[in-house]
């Protein structure tokens, strides 16, 4: 068995050897495929990244219909605290209300002359955790804080909302779009190059074929053989994601992208890494198994 | 060893390759198949090992009816039987090692049964100085010797030759006759197709004739003219 796997490696080895021009065009083929997949991952995943941030802008303002008496005031905030959503209280009283309102008038402050302090309600201003500055994350503060407070009105940005989640949405949609297209024709590229050279060595299939190698044994050198390339292209598209990463971030192109000075362009994580080798390794092994149906046939 | 029953090859609608064939050959024969340029001699031959299915009738090899077998098996028939053709077939890009080898690693041999059993035949046929040189470094006699060679490294029970001497001349054409003989004698039923009749007046054996893919003559030596 061990025999078996040694030669078979071997013989896919030497193939490589035989036919470098088209081993290398394989590999380029798959790399640049991968990479260009890749690629396009990442803008969509810090496009993502970068419009969630938009987000940390959430809150939810509820108004009270009267002001709770100032003793009450520290048990309210604990309760609201104790919810799970949320990541801060801050409790504006009619008076704070007051101040910050005569503060943003600026010098048309005459205008609240001999107006009552307590014109404006009261009301607390809810910060959210990260995960929760959603659409369910806010139906769901908001539905646990009608056992807690009298609330009058609320606020958190409704509309604004609405039109992110679109966003989001139609960017994802895009992006799935545009991926699985990308994928499809890297698929299919592959597939021909590696048709190509299947071409270039239809006499050892025909000859292997003809002394009764079994089908197994014709197909799973060339297999081996799209896998390894497979492999390779997909370390080399990696490692050319990751330079081109790295000038990017050197070069301070995350000023020209218009991003905030605290953004950071986010890289592929580990897994995703993996995953992308592991997509050459399939990449390769199909590509070779759709193109060797065409020329090994008994 | 091999048995036809009314065997029919058609191509397509007009062209019949192969028409009604009878035949049987047993073990240990030698037979010449002769006819003029398109009466069906390398048909015949490749209805034998399975690179065509017949239209028609049974084949039976090795006492297996081949006539509609599955690819899967196809394989296990082509380890019984060496083919040699006109234009060699062999890996110009491997060496005559490596292209003896071949045929014993695609039947999943051990490595050191290989090089015992490809040193062995390339002896046989004279070319066991040879081991590491390319095909096309060599004449064509000597390439046609190492096809044989590869035909022969697996011991089959039937050798099918499609003028192997075509392109060769007479005393090349003779050292090859003298393997098919030497092969033959060790009990290898040996199918030749040729146009040359030098070949059966120098060794006489038995003479299938074709004509338009029909059976129109099946002489053995010495022996009157008998036809199915
Ligand atoms: N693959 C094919 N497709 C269609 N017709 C074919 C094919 N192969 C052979 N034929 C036809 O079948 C007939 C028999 O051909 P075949 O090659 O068996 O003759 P042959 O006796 O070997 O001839 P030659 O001595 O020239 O080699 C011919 O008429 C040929 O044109
Ligand atoms: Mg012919």
């Amino acid at each position: 068995m061990l025999e078996r796997l040694r030669y078979f490696i071997l013989r896919a080895l030497r193939n490589m050897r035989q036919w470098p021009f088209l081993c290398v065009a394989a590999i380029l083929t798959m790399a640049v495929a991968l990479a260009t997949v890749a690629t396009f991952f990442l803008i969509v995943v810090n496009i993502e990244q970068l419009a969630s941030r938009w987000t940390r802008e959430i809150q939810i303002i509820a108004y009270l219909q009267s002001p709770p008496p100032a003793a009450k005031i520290p048990e309210l905030m604990k309760q609201l605290e104790s919810l799970p959503e949320v990541s801060s209280v801050l409790y504006v009283s009619p008076t704070a209300a007051m101040d910050h309102f005569r503060q943003r008038l600026g010098q048309d402050q005459s205008l609240l002359e001999g107006i009552s302090e307590d014109l404006l309600p009261a009301s607390f201003e809810l910060g959210l955790h990260d995960s929760f500055r959603n659409q369910q994350g806010i139906e769901a503060v908001i539905s646990q804080l009608e056992g807690i407070l009298q609330v009058d009105d609320l606020r958190y940005g409704q509309q604004w909302l609405e039109r992110f989640n679109n966003f989001i949405r139609i960017l994802r949609f895009v992006g799935i779009f545009l991926g699985g297209f990308l994928l499809f024709a890297t698929l299919f590229i592959v597939a021909n190059t590696i048709r190509l050279t299947l071409y270039a060595r239809r006499d050892e299939l025909e000859i292997m074929a003809l002394v009764g190698a079994t089908m197994r044994f014709i197909k799973i050198p060339f297999l081996l053989e799209g896998a390894i390339q497979g492999f390779v292209g997909g370390v080399l598209s990696l490692v050319f994601l990751a330079v081109s990463f790295s000038l990017v971030i050197a070069r301070g192109m995350n000023a020209i992208w218009l991003m905030p000075t605290d953004f950071n362009l986010v890289f592929l994580s580990a897994s995703q890494q993996l995953l992308l080798v592991l997509s050459g390794v399939v990449l390769g092994t199909l590509g070779s198994l759709t193109s060797l149906r065409r020329f090994v046939r008994i | 060893m091999i048995q036809l029953y009314s065997v029919t090859k058609r191509y397509s609608r007009e062209s019949v390759a192969v028409d009604d064939l009878n035949l049987r050959i047993d073990k240990g024969e030698f037979v010449y198949i002769t006819g003029a340029s398109g009466a069906g001699k390398t048909t015949m031959l490749r209805l034998l090992y399975a690179a065509e299915r017949p239209t028609r009738g049974q084949i039976l090899v090795d006492k297996q009816n081949i006539s509609r077998i599955t690819s899967a098996k196809i394989p296990y028939l082509r380890r019984k039987i060496g083919v040699v053709f006109q234009d060699f077939k062999l890996l110009q890009s491997r060496t005559v090692f490596e292209n003896v080898a071949f045929a014993l690693e695609a039947q999943g041999k051990k490595r050191f049964e290989v090089s015992k059993k490809v040193y062995q035949v390339l002896k046989e046929v004279g070319l066991e100085h040879r081991l590491q040189r390319k095909p096309l470094e060599l004449s064509g006699g000597e390439q046609q010797r190492i096809a044989i060679a590869r035909a022969l490294v697996v011991d089959p029970l039937i050798l099918l030759a499609d003028e192997p001497s075509g392109n060769l001349d007479q005393r090349v054409t003779l050292d090859i006759m003298e393997l098919f003989k030497r092969a033959n004698a060790r009990g290898t039923t040996v199918l030749l197709a040729t146009h040359d009749d030098s070949l059966h007046r120098r060794f006489p054996r038995r003479v299938i004739t074709l004509e338009q893919g029909r059976l129109v003559g099946d002489q053995r030596p010495n022996d009157e003219i008998s036809t199915d």
